[in-house]
């Protein structure tokens, strides 16, 4: 079982090596992430954008030209299609965003004919997070794709959490549905969708994991919280993974836990026919690394 | 206290509490209502004010064969009055219980919930439990709701809950097993009731529903049959031995008790409940068994 973010790199050493097309990954900060993912051996790389800036960018900052694949395409948009093209022929494993708009990115992604999508399939932001105050990774979702998931796209939610823990090495994944309180408070849809989702993991509906909710954060993370209000179950203090009731709630929670209390995290978009990743120019290198890693340990 | 098992034990248990309950009933000159009270009060269960045409009331006793002077007549000949009246002595604690008579039940029910003369407390629920017996059964089932709410929602299922989980723990269940019913034990997106139920699990597990162990949705099986839980693998803490069954629907639970009625040998002891006195309401139709313990019932939960 991974329980820190840099565990991932030698469990991804001991296994074939995942294909990365970037997607017009042309600038220093993609390339250079690129690089150094594949000098640690932990994934393999094709680049597609114009060859002539790639070539440039690797030659002012010294990346080694022999780690890439290149596929030249000097149009941002259609480098995208060209990636999503490269894994549809099966020449890849996932997907990384380079100097290109997140519109024109997911447009790829999302492309009817020539797109990463499995009819009927769901987008969804998965992020992982390490603290030095809990003792495993934080698996949490959606924090930056699905702005308010009904009932059914909790589920889904729930699904891609509970399969990228699985992925880290933990078998029977502990989820916390997240609200404001450990109380059902039925004016609150959240709330009574958390009781929805617990119920369905306790009839076995939701496989490989045990599902609680509603719980606020603190009983999610801290047995003690859990003890003084009362609350006793295998998820409290113990959590793995943390469904949040809406995109609000999960990105305060994630870039309060990477901007305040200076925590590390990986990411990636699941529900494609590959991860994909969204990284972005703000990311620190270790994030885009740990998003790299993330993504090649889930990827089939 | 030693726990109720079947009816007649709550008529016995009644009967030995030495203290009889006094019974108003509303419109109170038919052959089916004098028959029950006549009966009640002959043996020592209750004592009864009877409001209604005194002429009236006299006849139908001698037809019953019910001594009329066993009870108290207060003559009130008209239908909507004579009601009036009787709410009006519960109300004011001049009587313990409510029963209805010859009114009809819509009268009778507008007296009831009269905002300024009834019974019902401001934004209180009604609704009706039965405690029934069935020979097949290991003991009494208190079902809900055979007679009111039609669509019960969710603050309406949770007073549901609260009026059974009060009525078995008046008959010693210390912490009833409270199952609430579907036609499957899974989640299913198309069924409404399911999430309520759901919903209601979880404030049970948080401590916002007391006094009982609760599951749901469970079908009929699993609540009430262990095999059936064994065979099916279902880890339910009710474990085919529920003492409550909520249904969904009223269509569904009436349909379940006139079933047992008919087809299973079953007898019954029913009451509205939100109110804040007893109140009888017997269909015409029952047994005149289950009308005794109607009365029976409504004495235990005064």
């Amino acid at each position: 079982m991974i329980t820190k973010l840099d565990q991932m790199f030698d469990a991804l050493k001991s296994k074939p090596k995942k294909r990365l097309i970037g997607a017009y990954a042309v600038d220093s900060h993609t390339i250079g992430a690129i690089n150094q993912a594949v000098e640690m051996g932990i994934i393999e790389a094709t680049l597609v954008g114009d060859e002539e800036i790639i070539k440039k960018v690797c030659a002012e900052h010294g990346y080694n030209l022999n780690n890439f694949t290149l596929v030249h395409e000097p149009n941002d948009q259609k480098a995208a299609l060209k990636s999503a093209e490269i894994i549809n022929n099966g020449g890849g494993d996932l997907i990384m965003k380079g100097l290109l708009s997140t519109d024109k990115y997911m447009r790829a992604i999302l492309h009817k004919e020539k797109g990463l999508m499995k009819p009927g399939a769901v987008l969804s932001h998965v992020t992982v997070i390490e603290s030095p105050n809990y003792h495993k990774l934080i698996i949490c979702g959606d924090v930056a794709v699905i702005p308010e998931p009904d009932l059914k796209l909790k589920l889904a939610i729930t699904n891609y959490l509970i399969k990228t823990a699985q992925a880290l090495g933990i078998e029977t994944p502990k989820v916390a549905i997240i609200g404001p309180s450990e109380q059902v408070l039925p004016k609150l849809s959240s709330s009574l969708d958390a009781t929805i989702l617990s119920k369905m993991g306790e009839r076995g509906q939701i496989k490989n994991a045990i599902v609680e909710g509603p719980l606020a954060i603190d009983l999610a993370i801290d047995k003690e919280s859990a003890e003084i209000k009362g609350i006793d179950n295998p998820v409290v203090g113990d959590a793995d993974c943390l469904v949040f009731p809406n995109i609000c709630a999960g990105n305060v929670f994630y870039k309060t836990m990477t901007k305040l209390a200076k925590c590390e995290l990986g990411a990636m978009v699941t529900g494609a026919k590959v991860p994909a990743i969204l990284s972005s120019r703000g990311d620190s290198v270790m994030t885009k690394l740990y998003s790299i890693a993330l993504s090649a340990l889930t990827a089939k | 206290m030693q726990q109720i098992k079947t009816l007649d034990a709550l008529v016995a248990h009644v009967k030995a509490t030495g203290t009889r309950k006094k019974i108003a009933v509303a419109y109170a000159q038919d052959a089916n209502t004098i028959g029950a009270i006549g009966r009640a009060v002959a043996e020592g269960l209750v004592e009864a004010v009877m409001v209604g045409d005194r002429a009236e009331i006299i006849a139908q006793a001698q037809l019953q064969g019910v001594d009329a002077s066993s009870f108290e007549i207060v003559h009130i000949p008209d239908e909507v009055a004579s009601t009036a009246e009787a709410v009006r002595m519960v109300k004011q604690d001049e009587a313990d219980i409510l029963m209805k008579g010859l009114v009809g039940t819509d009268k009778f029910l507008r007296a009831v919930l009269n905002k300024e003369k009834g019974l019902l407390p401001p934004k209180a629920v009604m609704s009706y439990v039965c405690a029934i017996e069935v020979p097949k059964y290991h003991k009494l089932l208190f079902v809900t709701d055979t007679a009111v709410l039609p669509y019960p929602d969710l603050k309406q299922k949770l007073a549901m809950i609260d009026y059974s989980v009060k009525m078995a723990r008046r008959f010693g269940i210390e912490k009833p097993k409270v199952a609430l019913l579907g036609a499957s034990e899974k989640m299913s997106s198309g069924f409404h009731y399911a999430q309520d139920y759901a919903v209601i699990c979880k404030m049970a597990d948080r401590g916002q529903i007391k006094d009982c162990i609760i599951d749901g949705p469970l079908d009929l099986f699993l609540a009430c049959d262990k095999a059936s839980v064994e065979i099916k693998g279902v880890k339910t803490p009710i474990d085919g031995d529920a003492d409550v069954l909520v249904f969904p629907s009223l269509e569904a639970c009436n349909t379940f008790y006139k079933g047992l009625m008919l087809f299973g040998g079953g007898e019954l002891g029913g009451l509205i409940q939100g109110t804040t006195k007893p109140v009888v309401v017997m269909s015409r139709s029952e047994s005149p068994a289950s009308k005794y313990y109607c009365i029976a019932l409504s004495c235990l939960m005064a």
